[in-house]
């Protein structure tokens, strides 16, 4: 580069001239406060880094690794595991899906047609009794608290809802309205089930009524275990034409 | 050269023969000319054009029917069309010209081949152009950030090739053996966006991946865009600038080690913080809400350094624009890292996502402290091309107010009504339009930011125009913000 | 530093290292997803789009709907946006297999649209314009056919209705103006579609078919969004083309822009076209004009009401309730009992 050649370069013009050198660097140690800054950044994002990397392997989204329970009740529909609801609280769901049609809201029933639950001595009674019904259905007359019903079918619902489902709905029958009788376990209405394995479809009045009168063996007591299997088949005579 | 207290000296003597690091200087300057030049007057075109697209895009979000109905005016045309003649036309080539002329300063050796970046900057325009006017027509790609249709990828990419072969050439042909920090900066500048857009361009067009990754690799490049790009050429811009006007060496080279580093692996990984709550594995975005923690290691080093370093000279900000610009720039930079961190944890983020809060980080980044850093710089080169001083030290300040107090307002505006607006969308009871109802007001704020900020852009570019024009001051004393308070001396 | 070998070294190892770190293990994670299907193999989800949907897309895409609309629903412990009932579930991966470009987006100044093509009514309900195969039958991305089937809340704008309306053509109804619980008109946006039906509407309701939503204990009926007299169900096709022509006839205050350039205005000649838009007020064309959408803005149409992500997953719970698509076991319902939607 011969500089001398470079006409322009003779006016050096004076924004050059007045330049500073070119930039250089010191040498100034780290101050020991901004090692606390790192330590502090290094230790925050570390944490939670830690925290809220979810399920890395796997490519989880959730960053807990688990979806954290919904807050709020979100009713689920016929899948709802999401919240905790009572037995009480299922059945209700249960009962304004299939049997309010004809029981109604209320439990009073349709004068004539279908019998009132509110009050009514089988609901209030045993469990089995109340069992047989909904497991099998029940055809032909039958009186209710002194009124007799008749012209209409109970469908068996043995086949549509499960254990779990008929002693949720027959717990909430027998607290609501009045009632004041024992809840209802699904080993209870397993056990029946298994009884009347062989029953073909509905009973009729009679033989609701030659059944005893008392709750299906191995009740709900609290952390009490369900009925061994041979005992569910109790000595009184089912039902069996 | 001794600088006690305020160091305003006398300038030396004209033409001495003997000072050849002066002559050096110049020599460097004159080869950059036409290079940096045509790099500079393509930028402040594209800055004008880019903010009068963001004036209407501002306004019409807030008056939708101004100038509606018609295709290629359409709101969802025009925004992507402002940001991409903003980010590839101006913000690209003004940090590509300061880059040049800081590579050719900084490697002390005159700027060989310079075909090939005038090359590159005409190939550049006319992607650009063709890609704004893709866009506006309805060829968008859908791609935040890379809205250009593949045409014109290819465009940019041949014309970038030009200007990086420039710079490797020149970086191998460099003198002195220490390699100075701005050029660690600016090398990596150089090479990250060609491997970036590459990657981009490779990963959603090329060999594009599958659903949501598509996402998360526009926004990895939107993000390393916005740090190993922009910001890294604001950073090397800043290193030099800074000790250069005040005449003092930068604090301390661990310092600045560290930070660089630090500032490399841990911006890189934060794309994800635009994505909180997306369905994406939680690890993801919880690697880049802690990278973002993380940056607040570089953050404090760089300005610690940068503060150290002007100890004891900021009454100097009276009256160096650079040295105004770029100190705002750089702690703008804090600011904007700052804010990044508060928004990306996701309990925060629960709230701001999806509302102006992230615009408003966008353009605290690209404009607060990318643009005025490179006005600064601007401000410092072009006198030296041209052989002129700046003309109005009036116009100066005015642009330096008028963008200040822009961004600032726009910032808070943004911000303020971004906040509100996810507290109105979170809260299930309100209808949505209420969010939209809150931040109604704050988007009419911005409007009148970005009318403080289109002015101070008409400004700058008229006195550029006047300095492309030959029509600069002819003086030995450079343009400072305040001549009547300063000895008659230099120091610039 | 001295030496560029050590620099360029690190810079190429930061790069790396978070180019791999965020795109490529991601892309080995999710990157290879398949649609999920049932045990026999039936029931896929979710399903590629094609052409109108396509096309659709390509038009949002070019006119920048993705910079005020997201398409991502995020958890109920995130955000509430399931609560808005802008999906029962969040966002899945899987639900994006298919999409080219994903339209996840960073902004809400509208409303979420993961789901609008889920919100929409019954195909019945709602008169989509001649062209336009019905959601239903279309490749859209839930398996099942029809949408929400049983007695959708009626508006008395549906006797109003212009010739648009396309006839019903699948399950019988119980017609819409003669249903009972019409006059309270409860809010038809909503994800749901049955509010609370009474009694009398249960027995009426359509037997067996894919139960909605159950309508459940959250926020006490809001007050929106609310259905214009005078406007197409909400959500639907009809509704879609009238909010894209003119988005303040349907709420003042939205910002929307509105795309008439999507549109064309014409002289009606003989017949009213199928596909005129049912427009009022100051945007109603004058006598003997018609308005008709372009074949874009039916793409268009045709790709929002695709937009559906309410088929259950297996990597994501589904929080709103909706049933499996494929009826389960546990519940089949005797038509005696009418439809398992429980009454409040």
């Amino acid at each position: 580069m011969d500089y001398g050649e470079q006409a322009d370069v003779l006016q050096v013009h004076a924004a050059v001239q007045r330049e500073k050198r070119e930039p250089r660097v010191g040498a100034e140690p780290l101050s020991i406060w901004l090692i606390a800054i790192y330590g502090l950044a290094i230790f925050f994002g570390g944490a939670y880094l830690g925290r809220y990397s979810g399920n890395f392997m796997n490519g989880g989204l959730d960053p807990m690794g688990v979806p954290p329970p919904p807050k709020k009740a979100v009713a689920g529909g016929p899948g709802g595991e999401q919240v905790e609801l009572s037995p009480r609280d299922r059945g209700k769901k249960i009962f304004a899906a299939n049997c309010q049609t004809c029981h109604q809201a209320n439990g009073l029933g349709v004068p004539g047609q279908y019998p009132p639950l509110a009050g009514s001595e089988f609901t209030n009674g045993g469990s089995r009794r109340m069992g047989m019904i909904v497991l099998k259905g029940l055809q032909g007359p039958v009186t209710v608290k002194g009124q007799q019903y008749g012209t209409a079918v109970m469908q068996p619902w043995d086949k549509t809802l499960t254990d779990q489902k008929i002693a949720d709905v027959m717990t909430y029958e027998r607290s609501e309205w009045g009632n004041n009788a024992s809840p209802v376990t699904a080993e209870q209405i397993s056990a029946l089930r298994k009884e009347l394995a062989s029953h073909p479809e509905s009973f009729t009045e009679h033989d609701i009524l030659a059944a005893p009168d008392e709750d299906i063996p191995g009740g709900p007591a609290p952390g009490g275990a369900p009925p061994a299997p041979g005992e569910a088949a109790k000595p009184a005579a089912p039902p069996k034409p | 050269m001794n600088t006690t207290g305020i160091p305003l000296k006398e300038p030396a003597v004209s033409a001495a023969a003997g000072d050849t690091e002066h002559l050096e200087r110049a020599y460097i300057d004159a080869s950059t000319r036409l290079p940096v030049l045509m790099f500079y007057t393509s930028a402040v075109a594209w800055l004008i054009l880019g903010t009068l697209l963001a004036g209407l895009v501002s306004f019409k979000l807030h008056s939708p029917d101004l100038l509606g109905n018609v295709s290629f005016l359409t709101w969802g045309r025009l925004r992507p069309a402002h940001m991409n003649v903003l980010v590839y036309g101006w913000a690209s080539m003004a940090g590509m010209g300061t880059a040049v002329w800081l590579m050719a300063r900084l490697c002390r050796s005159a700027l060989r081949f310079p075909l090939l970046l005038v090359a590159g900057a005409a190939f550049w325009n006319v992607g650009v152009l063709i890609g704004v006017g893709a866009i506006l027509l309805g060829d968008s790609t859908g791609y935040q950030w890379l809205e250009f249709p593949h045409y014109v990828a290819v465009i940019l990419f041949i014309s970038y090739t030009l200007m990086a072969s420039w710079a490797v050439l020149m970086f191998r042909h460099r003198r002195g053996d220490q390699i100075y920090i701005s050029q660690w900066y600016l090398l990596g500048a150089f090479l990250w966006f060609p491997w970036l857009y590459a990657a981009g361009q490779l990963m959603l067009f090329v060999v594009p991946v599958q659903g949501v990754l598509q996402a998360a690799v526009g926004w990895w490049y939107a993000n390393n865009l916005l740090f190993l790009w922009f910001g890294a050429i604001a950073l090397g811009t800043a290193y030099y600038m800074i000790p250069k006007v005040i005449g003092r060496p930068v604090y301390s080279y661990h310092l600045a080690t560290i930070g660089f580093w630090s500032y490399a692996l841990f911006s890189s990984w934060t794309g994800m913080t635009r994505l909180v709550g997306g369905p994406f594995p939680a690890w993801m975005v919880t690697a880049s809400i802690a990278a973002t923690i993380l940056t607040m290691i570089p953050v404090a080093t760089v300005g610690l350094n940068h503060h150290m370093t002007m100890q004891g000279y900021f009454p100097l900000l009276r009256y160096s624009p650079t040295l105004r610009f770029t100190i705002f720039g750089a702690m703008s930079y804090t600011v904007f890292s700052v804010v990044g961190v508060l928004i990306s944890l996701r309990s925060v983020a629960r709230y701001v996502n999806f509302t102006q809060a992230s615009i408003a980080y966008s353009h605290l980044g690209l404009y607060a402290f990318f643009t005025m850093v490179i006005f600064g710089a601007m401000y410092y080169i072009v006198p030296r091309l041209v052989g002129r001083e700046w003309r109005y030290a009036s116009l100066i300040k005015l642009h330096f107010w008028a963008s200040a107090y822009g961004i600032g307002l726009m910032t808070l505006m943004l911000l303020a009504g971004g906040f509100l607006q996810g507290a109105d969308t979170q809260n299930p009871a309100l209808p949505f339009s209420e969010s939209i109802e809150t931040v109604l007001p704050y988007l009419r704020g911005r409007s009148l930011a970005g009318i403080l900020l289109t002015a101070s852009h008409f400004i700058f570019a008229y006195h550029f125009a006047l300095m492309l024009l030959g029509l600069g001051r002819t003086a030995t004393v450079p343009t400072f913000l305040n001549p009547l308070d300063a000895e008659p001396s230099g120091g610039h | 530093m001295k030496g560029l070998a050590p620099l360029f070294l690190g810079i190429f190892g930061t790069f790396a290292f978070s180019w791999i770190g965020l795109t490529v293990i991601p892309n080995w994670q999710i990157g290879h997803l398949n649609p999920q299907s049932d045990e026999e193999g039936t029931d896929i989800y979710p399903q590629p789009q094609s052409g109108m949907f396509e096309r659709g897309a390509r038009v949002y895409a070019a006119n920048g709907c993705i910079y005020c609309h997201s398409q991502q629903v995020r958890a109920d412990y995130a955000a509430d946006d399931i609560e808005r009932k802008w999906g029962d579930r969040r966002s899945a991966p899987r639900d994006y297999i298919f999409d080219r470009p994903v339209f996840l987006g960073k902004m809400r100044m509208g409303q979420d649209l993961a789901n609008i093509g889920a919100r929409a009514p019954a195909p019945e309900e709602s008169p989509s314009p001649a062209g336009v195969a019905s959601p239903a039958a279309a490749p859209a991305k839930q398996a099942t056919a029809a949408g929400s089937p049983s007695a959708a809340p009626a508006n008395s704008p549906s006797s109003a209705r212009s010739p648009g309306t396309a006839p019903a053509t699948s399950a019988p109804q119980s017609s819409p103006s003669g249903s009972p619980a019409a006059s309270t008109s409860p809010p038809p946006g909503q994800r749901t579609g049955v509010a609370s039906p009474s009694p009398g509407q249960m027995a009426n309701a359509t037997p067996g078919g894919s139960s909605p939503v159950a309508p459940t204990a959250q926020t006490p009926a809001a007050p929106w969004p609310i259905q214009t007299e005078g406007l197409p169900p909400m959500y639907s096709a009809a509704w879609h083309h009238v909010h894209l022509y003119s988005p303040r006839s349907i709420n003042l205050d939205s910002n929307m822009p509105s795309y008439r350039f999507l549109y064309q205005k014409r002289r009606i000649t003989g017949e009213r076209s199928s596909d005129a838009l049912q427009l009022s007020a100051s945007d109603a064309p004058p006598a003997g004009w018609e308005v008709v959408p372009s074949y874009d803005a039916k793409c268009l149409v045709a790709y929002l009401m695709s937009l559906n992500q309410s088929h259950p997953v297996k990597d994501v719970r589904s929080i709103g309730g909706a049933a499996a698509p494929s009826p389960s076991p546990a519940a089949p319902v005797a038509p005696a009992a009418g439809s398992p939607a429980p009454a409040k």
